[in-house]
């Protein structure tokens, strides 16, 4: 007989009283940035069920969907003013923008789970300035760890100057912080030594489509929801900008569109796409150039480029000439759209694209990997007019894979086949990226750019390359601040162990925390040619400041100071602080000016978050984040200017923020006609690319990209796998459970339990042969990856080509190696693994290649091969309670 | 306060961070029987570990939901439980699950309200192949039936509440809930 007793506990999550305080912000990772409410209340009460008895306003149980809910995640105990609330982060239901009723994303459902809290997994937040000693951190002052910094850096700035301090910082962890670290770097130190999170050099993503004309964030969400058609390349919404796929795209205006896929790997959203009457090209990595010059072909051949579009809106050669007067066009954009070898117009860019050879079908085939009725049908669906002549309204979205595996020249090829099917500026016919981070990076003037080394041949000015330049042995002081570092760039393991050696390797170390002996030591070291490596972060990043940084400083973060920043609709909302940071944490802001002091540096003596933000916007003025107005309006009105951006709640406003009839007026889309306006009021200032591309003239440019380009073809080969050692493409990427580098999803039960482990997903056809089942450690080993050394400066054309710098001596061959759990699954092609991207403790970029793209310095981060072997059987083969190996298509 | 979790630490009373039944479910049977051998009512659990005390008063009632020679593998039944309107389903996979029962330990259950949304998870979108319930037409999650619920793909912010089951002689009874049943703030159980 059963027990009549069962001790089941009865779940249950408290609910917000009346009297909860709430709170808006957004949340704290994609770039869609989803509006957030927070509900904090004292412990010792609670709301109850009826609608009138708690702050939600709703009877519990709610009895139907799409209705405001809490599960257990979203709710977390928090210290506010020294003392305990419960605090409930919910998706706003009530928003109308961005996720319209609620809807949200599992790593903003699980934002509760990311406060500090002693009793959780959040416990090892970093609490306390330290320092090493003897190999291990040691608690120290604020006071003492910058005054070390400071003197430390006066005598590296003294003695080699601007070029041996370096800083490495996020680019988006918002504007108040990046605008300060932009003040100290190019301002207060002047150096051109900085790098942020996701490149190895500061300057553009995707210069094709900067170089093009087209704003990498021009577009509005709506315009995903409006297009007839989505060509996707190299990314998958759903995984990586969850909210914009599932509200947006499988919504919006036009929820009937069709979305073609152009990736290795069918994630949930190609399998809705494909579900949908949409295409899924798998293609084969690098390869985009090709697919895109091979589908403008066709476009060309059927006489479907949109005529009326390329007549207005394309550049003539003339157009591409103008505005320049008698500059020297070094500057990247210049030399590169006015370089015989990209520069183009209609009539010759049609010249190009029928006598390319790779753009031939039967070529196309063969490059991409792809049949070619998939390519036809591709050309159909985004170009062909319908029988009624109408044109289908088809958006271009680009994301990791297309910029991340053939950095320029497959984001201007993407940019010039949205240009001839009439995208770019119009209601959805938007040609964008999809977005990574949110953005929350401001400037403080003019960056150091011009003291780089680095040139093109022909004297064309170049970003420094930071990676290399450590390497090489040129830093003596670096600052990181809220990244990885090693495992995001490439040939990772590599760089953490010449970082190591320049840190930890040196037989100059700390015995202890007396500042004359570290100041003393620290000084031996960089004059021994070593490297002092302070460390900014909220928690333990391994390898970096948990085994090699000497000095590593405890942040604030999100929820716990008051900042700002946009979503990749440029969207600007306020994040409110609603719990206070732990320990001695202080915002990076606060960090830098601390140091600043120190050094004796001027303008930073700010006393809130509040002061830095009023102070960048000027700096916002002229560019597409411009919050200029909002400021200057908040001060006529006598109120803060976040207070004033606090009432506009997760609504935000679309910057640039301009004055249209004494109203702030936020900018849906750039580049639209429709933005033009009259009289320019208040502190607005006017802009061409707010109603016309951004170039000169106001008219995109088309750029050629040949296929046999000699800053690209003889890398690629270099690179590709080879069969002969068994090798197959080791590519890398994201899926929608984690974010970036894990770094709270770890310490998210919920998310932690899902992904403990790095994954990598393995055609059954590669993982037979190697024995290799679901569930398996298998590690992936290139022992031929290729790192760029020295040679900053290219001379003669040929210089920064792959084959010359391997003969000049500038490429060394490292290797590198990673382990990760198989999924054996065919949602991938065959003869490609994809495994999860700057995951802790398996570094999948140790197999590509740091040798950066000549024209752009970006890296070609997709393109890592190697040889997959089995290592064992994981845990999760038969612990059911971690780690789902379910293939991720299920549909 | 009037947690229903056995929080030892009343700073922070959400149920993650204790050791619930449903983890000790999770975590294995020997942890089971520690918790069932709990003096259920005694001093301990009114004083000594908060909450215990409202643990005692909301327990589950079982409820038979089948008999073991009427559960064909891959087949869904759908059940009520612990109250008529709380839709589940029980479904015999074919391989291992969490919680499972029966002699392969492979039937489960689970309930057909997807967590993120309340979108619907009814039995017609249990896909066999892979032992999974979904996509969720609302927004596409999945939810892996041999690992507790899990979400394999989507956007729950927790799993699929699983349906405790025990084989008591020839019949499988539900007998409690584990996860929160999406709408609530609080289980609901039968009278």
């Amino acid at each position: 007989m059963v027990e009549q007793i069962q001790p089941f506990e009865v779940i249950s999550v408290p609910l917000p009283p009346k009297d909860a305080e709430v709170l808006t912000t957004a949340c704290a990772y994609c770039t869609v940035a989803c509006g957030y409410k927070v509900y904090r209340w004292p412990v010792g009460k609670e709301g109850g069920p009826k609608a009138d008895q708690n702050a939600l306003g709703i009877d519990f149980p709610t009895g139907g969907a799409m209705l405001p809910w809490i599960s257990p995640s979203q709710h977390n105990i928090a210290r506010h003013n020294g003392k305990p609330h419960h605090v409930v982060v919910l998706p706003d239901f009530d928003a109308k923008v961005v996720n319209p009723g609620g809807n949200h994303s599992i790593r903003g459902g699980t934002l509760a789970q990311k406060i500090y809290n002693p009793a959780r997994p959040t416990r090892d937040r970093l609490v306390y300035p330290m320092v090493r000693v003897a190999g291990v951190l040691q608690p120290v002052s604020w006071d003492l760890a910058t005054e070390v910094m400071a003197e430390v850096s006066k005598h590296v700035l003294a003695k080699y100057g601007e070029h041996a301090w370096g800083m490495k910082t996020y680019s988006y962890e918002y504007f108040e912080n990046t605008y300060a670290i932009s003040k100290l770097v190019n301002t207060s130190i002047g150096t051109p030594v900085y790098a942020p999170h996701d490149k190895p050099q500061n300057a553009e993503d995707a210069a094709g489509l900067d170089d093009a004309g087209v704003n990498s964030f021009a577009a509005s969400y709506e315009d995903w929801g409006a297009c007839d058609v989505a060509f996707l390349s190299g990314v998958d919404p759903y995984e990586t900008k969850t909210i914009l796929f599932t509200e947006w795209m499988m919504k919006g205006d036009q929820p009937d569109k069709k979305m073609i896929f152009v990736t290795p790997h069918r994630t949930m959203g190609v399998a809705y796409g494909q579900q949908n009457g949409g295409l899924w090209l798998p293609i084969i990595p690098g390869a985009d150039t090709v697919l895109h010059l091979a589908l403008a072909r066709i476009i060309i051949e059927n006489n479907w480029q949109d005529q009326e579009f390329i007549d207005n809106w394309v550049a003539n050669q003339w157009d591409v000439e103008s505005g320049y007067g008698r500059g020297t066009r070094n500057t990247r954009w210049q030399w590169r759209t006015t370089w015989g070898t990209f520069q183009s117009d209609w009539n010759d860019y049609r010249k190009f694209i029928m006598a390319e050879e790779s753009a031939k079908l039967e070529n196309a085939v063969r490059i991409t990997g792809l049949p070619a009725d998939l390519i036809r049908k591709a050309a159909e669906l985004i170009a062909k007019p319908k029988p009624n002549g109408s044109r289908p309204k088809t958006s271009f979205m680009l994301e990791k894979g297309n910029y991340w595996s053939n950095n320029y020249m497959n984001s201007a090829s993407l940019g010039a086949l949205g240009l001839i099917c009439g995208a770019g500026n119009r209601p959805g016919r938007v040609i964008s990226r999809g977005g990574g981070h949110q953005r929350g990076g401001m400037g403080a003037g003019f960056s150091k750019g011009w003291l780089s080394p680095e040139k093109y041949p022909g004297r064309r000015k170049k970003a420094l390359n930071v990676d290399r330049w450590v390497m090489d042995g040129n830093v003596r002081f670096m600052w990181v601040i809220g990244c990885t570092w090693f495992a995001a760039m490439l040939a990772s393991q590599e760089l953490q162990s010449r970082v190591h050696e320049l840190v930890r390797g040196n037989p100059h170390q700390p015995r202890n925390v007396n500042k004359t002996h570290l100041v003393d030591t620290y000084k031996k070291r960089v004059d021994a040619g070593g490297m002092v490596l302070v460390d900014s972060d909220i928690y333990p990043v391994d390898p970096l400041n948990t085994q090699i940084a000497d000095i590593v400083l405890p942040a604030a973060g999100w929820g716990e100071v008051d900042f700002t920043r946009c979503n990749s609709e440029r969207r600007l909302r306020l994040y409110s602080a609603f719990n206070d940071p732990p320990g001695e944490a202080k915002p990076d802001w606060w960090a830098i000016a601390k140091f600043a002091q120190k050094m004796g540096f001027a303008g930073y003596d700010w006393k809130s978050s509040n002061d830095v933000f009023e102070e960048s916007s000027r700096f916002s003025r002229g560019g597409v984040l411009s919050y200029h107005v909002l400021v200057t309006e908040a001060k006529r009105e006598g109120r803060k200017a976040h207070e004033l951006l606090r009432t506009l709640g997760t609504t935000g406003i679309q910057t640039p923020i301009r004055l249209v009839d004494g109203k702030l007026v936020g900018t849906k889309r750039l580049h639209d006609p429709s933005n033009k306006r009259g009289d320019i009021e208040g502190a607005t200032v006017d802009q061409r690319w707010l109603y016309a591309f951004g170039t000169p003239s106001g008219r995109a440019v088309l750029l050629k990209t040949p296929w046999k380009f000699s800053g690209w073809i003889d890398f690629y080969e270099a690179v590709k796998p080879r069969k002969e050692k068994g090798e197959i493409w080791i590519t890398n990427g994201r899926v929608n459970e984690t974010w970036q580098s894990g770094f709270d999803d770890l310490r998210k039960p919920h998310l932690s339990k899902r992904w403990p482990w790095p994954w990598i997903v393995i055609h059954p056809d590669d993982a037979k042969p190697k024995g290799i089942e679901s569930g398996d450690l298998v590690q992936g080993y290139n022992d031929e990856v290729f790192v760029q050394t020295g040679a900053p400066i290219g001379v003669l054309e040929k210089d920064l080509t792959f084959t010359e710098l391997r003969k000049n001596g500038h490429i060394k061959v490292t290797s590198g190696q990673f382990v990760a759990v198989a999924i054996v699954s065919d949602e991938i092609r065959p003869g490609v693994a994809i495994a999860s991207f700057n995951y802790p403790g398996a570094p999948a970029n140790s197999l590509c290649h740091a040798v950066p793209d000549p024209v752009t310095g970006n890296y070609r981060y997709k393109l890592g091969r190697g040889v997959l072997s089995k290592v064992g059987a994981s845990v999760y083969r038969t612990l059911l309670t971690e780690m789902s190996l379910k293939p991720r298509p299920i549909i | 306060m009037t947690g229903d979790t056995m929080t030892i630490d009343d700073r922070d009373r959400s149920p993650l961070t204790c050791m619930t039944r449903r983890q000790m479910l999770i975590l294995g049977g020997s942890a089971v029987t520690v918790l069932a051998s709990v003096p259920l009512g005694g001093a301990l659990a009114q004083k000594a570990v908060p909450g215990t005390a409202d643990l005692v008063q909301s327990r589950y009632k079982p409820r038979r939901i089948a008999t073991l020679r009427d559960i064909k593998a891959k087949t869904p039944i759908p059940f009520t439980y612990p109250v008529d309107d709380v839709r589940n389903f029980l479904v015999k996979l074919g391989e291992r699950a969490g919680a499972g029962v029966g002699p392969d330990d492979d039937i489960v259950a689970f309930n057909t309200v997807c967590p993120h949304m309340g979108g619907p998870l009814e039995p017609e979108s249990y896909k066999p192949e892979h032992n999974v319930v979904g996509p969720c037409l609302l927004h596409l999650s999945t939810f892996d039936l041999t690992k507790h619920g899990m979400v394999v793909s989507g956007h729950a912010s927790d799993t699929l509440p699983q349906i405790a089951l025990e084989v008591r002689e020839d019949s499988v009874f539900a007998i409690g809930v584990m996860g929160l049943i999406y709408g609530y703030a609080r289980n609901p159980v039968s009278a």
